[in-house]
């Protein structure tokens, strides 16, 4: 190789082959994605989190929680996913749209998140216990008690002060940060129907996809 | 080695080396303390994986902030900074005259650093991007491309002001780490942080640039260095050099594909995983060519640079037989999401990690001008690199297959499985443990060599003479 300009042409050419064929296929193929509109239901879904939800969102991005947790879930015969109850179908890229940073994570040393809000309300928990198994830790999951603060009761308690755990005349009471993480956890949720992902029994499926 | 050591002076020192002192050291020098601090944490990381109150009332040092500082520090400060060392020294060695625009490198690495810095404390503050590898906050990664391109520019000129028109095999692959790095990296900045692509368009631009990372980058350094340290040293041509230039387009050319093995089964197109597949399968061709090329460096007996060399090369193309199984959907239903790719990225980066240090335990005496000045030292680092090395991605990969097998069962719980991966992450913090005490020998060795035997006139820079010419 003498040729200086043909030698750093070819460098070039390997990186832009390579973007445009991953990121630019990609862009072309998925990049026009629109949520669907429900006709029944009359809204188009996915549908778009609350504001307290997406901060939430940047709680959770911001602590690090992807390291741990992922948010997707493969298909029902790929590994555990549905038999876990993490949901009834696969993910797909629709169900991102409207997420401004998708944390799909690649590690789960804890359950996957992708549906947990329904998951708790199917379990009748509520967003004080989320609260106060935040505060105590559980499960493996370490505590988070920097996102709570102990408050002088003055007048009234607080409506989300944790029960214990709080000096006499103090309360513990959640940070904004903490209310924002849990709306955002008790939020995911993807219950809707797509054309690309249906939920189905691989039993009863004659075509298996390919594995 | 063992020979040279008895005399004064390490073989073949020329003034390509001992000009080029100041800034390498620089280089060197932080890139060692960076994998020492990068150890530390490394090791509390490990151990908060079975400890979870561990520091948990840290905000600063949750397991996820202490994760993404670690890795940011690991590849950004001791690769960036290790691995420029190496790529500058032999572009300066190969082009045949000593580096010009020294002072780019020293500006750049200050900033370089200063940005690692503050990249450490963004994300302890609640910055992180969430993107594997590119865990800084925006607000540095500018400083990042500045800098690199800064320490570059003697590379640069090295390249175009070198003595023979004829290039090298190792040239090229310092050439391509020197010069792939800046693009993909604005490239995957603009698309992640700037202008950011939309839903999972930004899972595909994340594994696409951790991918290069390693193939267009880290790689290239050490395949730069092992092509040029190994005829050097045995004094033996390259065995079928004529293939040598297809193992590095191989290698640029289909390793950049092969990101999308960690999307298996995720919400992205499907064609994505199975590229990456079918790419992971063909740049073995690269590591075939590798091994034909440079299989001389398994010979039994070397020094302790071969061997440093050979350990790290044996990981390296293992690592890419590992990573091509481990890609197919049938072993990666068992291991995806879990430590088994922990055990993987260890297993690669580590090789390179290898390979370097085999290049500074050549290079440094060289630019120095004096020998290492213990023997033993050198012996201890070593074995404490390889015990720890092997012991780290033995233990990772058996609590990753644990756990995979685990998750896969949805009769076992989270609690189950983490109390049966427990006994393999304890071995892999002691070995973290014993790595790390290796790594500080080094750079204890490093400064006792920079500090103890260069004469101290010897590390300011002496000003030349100004010529008087007519130009």
């Amino acid at each position: 190789m003498k040729n200086g300009p043909t030698f750093f042409l070819g460098l070039f050419s390997v990186l832009a082959i390579s973007w445009a064929g991953l990121i630019l296929g990609t862009q072309a193929q998925l990049g026009d994605l629109r949520p669907l509109y429900d006709e029944n239901e009359g809204r188009a879904f996915p549908l778009r989190s609350s504001g307290i939800a997406e901060r939430g969102q940047l709680v959770y991005q911001d602590l690090g929680c992807v390291a741990c947790h992922t948010q997707q879930v493969r298909r029902p015969d790929f590994g555990s996913d549905k038999d876990r109850g993490w949901g009834e179908r696969q993910s797909v890229a629709r169900d991102y749209v409207h997420q401004s940073r998708p944390q799909l994570g690649q590690m789960r040393i804890g359950p996957d998140l992708v549906n947990y809000g329904a998951r708790a309300k199917a379990s009748g928990m509520t967003e004080q216990v989320l609260l106060a198994n935040l505060h105590n830790g559980w499960a493996g999951m370490p505590a988070y008690r920097f996102l709570f603060t102990q408050k002088k009761v003055l007048g009234e308690t607080s409506p989300h002060a944790l029960v214990g755990g709080a000096a006499p005349g103090y309360e513990l009471v959640p940070t904004a940060r903490a209310r924002e993480l849990v709306a955002y956890l008790l939020s995911l949720n993807q219950p809707y129907e797509f054309p690309e992902a249906r939920p189905y029994a691989p039993a009863a499926d004659e075509e298996k996809p390919a594995q | 080695m063992t020979n040279a050591l008895q005399n004064n002076v390490p073989d073949g020192v020329t003034d390509i080396d001992t000009t080029a002192r100041y800034p390498l050291f620089l280089l060197v020098g932080s890139g060692l303390v960076w994998l020492v601090l990068g150890g530390v944490l490394a090791l509390i990381n490990l151990a908060q994986t079975y400890t979870p109150a561990l520091l948990a009332d840290c905000a600063w040092l949750t397991y996820g902030r202490l994760q993404a500082i670690h890795e940011t520090i690991l590849v950004y400060g001791w690769f960036g900074n290790g691995g420029l060392a190496v790529v500058l020294w032999l572009l300066a060695r190969l082009g045949g005259s000593p580096l010009r625009g020294q002072n780019y490198i020293t500006v750049g690495a200050l900033f370089w650093n200063l940005a690692i810095t503050l990249s450490a404390i963004g994300i302890a503050t609640g910055d992180a991007t969430s993107f594997p590898l590119l865990q800084m906050p925006r607000y540095v990664q500018a400083i990042m491309l500045f800098s690199f391109a800064a320490i570059a520019v003697p590379g640069v000129l090295a390249w175009s002001g070198r003595r023979s028109e004829v290039t090298f095999v190792s040239h090229w692959y310092a050439v391509a780490a020197l010069f792939l790095f800046p693009w993909f990296f604005s490239v995957a900045q603009v698309m992640l942080n700037f202008v950011p692509m939309r839903g999972t368009l930004q899972a595909v631009v994340a594994t696409w640039y951790a991918q290069n990372v390693f193939s267009l980058w880290l790689a290239p350094v050490a395949m730069a260095a092992v092509y040029y340290l190994l005829p050097k040293i045995t004094g033996r041509v390259i065995h079928n050099y004529d293939f040598a230039v297809y193992g590095f387009w191989t290698l640029l050319f289909f390793g950049c594909w092969m990101g999308g093995r960690h999307l298996i089964g995720g919400p992205v197109p499907a064609w994505i995983p199975t590229m990456a597949i079918v790419c992971a399968w063909l740049v073995l061709f690269h590591h075939m060519i590798v091994y034909f090329n440079l299989r001389e460096i398994f010979r039994p007996g070397g020094s302790t640079v071969l061997k440093f060399l050979a350990i790290g090369l044996g990981s390296y193309l293992l690592s890419a037989v590992v990573d091509t199984a481990f890609a197919s959907r049938a072993l990666a239903e068992v291991t995806q999401f879990t430590f088994f790719q922990q055990a993987q990225m260890q297993l690669a980066f580590g090789s390179v990690t290898l390979i370097i240090f085999g290049a500074f335990y050549y290079l440094v005496p060289r630019l120095a001008g004096a020998h290492w000045p213990s023997v033993s030292l050198i012996r201890g680092h070593f074995l404490a690199s390889v015990l720890g090395f092997v012991l780290l991605v033995l233990a990772l990969g058996a609590a990753g297959w644990t756990q995979g097998l685990g998750l896969n069962d949805a009769e076992i719980t989270f609690v189950e499985i983490a109390s049966k991966t427990k006994t393999w992450l304890v071995v892999a913090t002691a070995a973290q443990g014993v790595l790390l005490f290796g790594n500080l020998l080094l750079l204890l060795h490093f400064l006792w060599l920079v500090i103890g035997q260069v004469p101290v006139r010897n590390l300011i820079r002496q000003a030349t003479t100004v010529e008087a010419t007519v130009s």
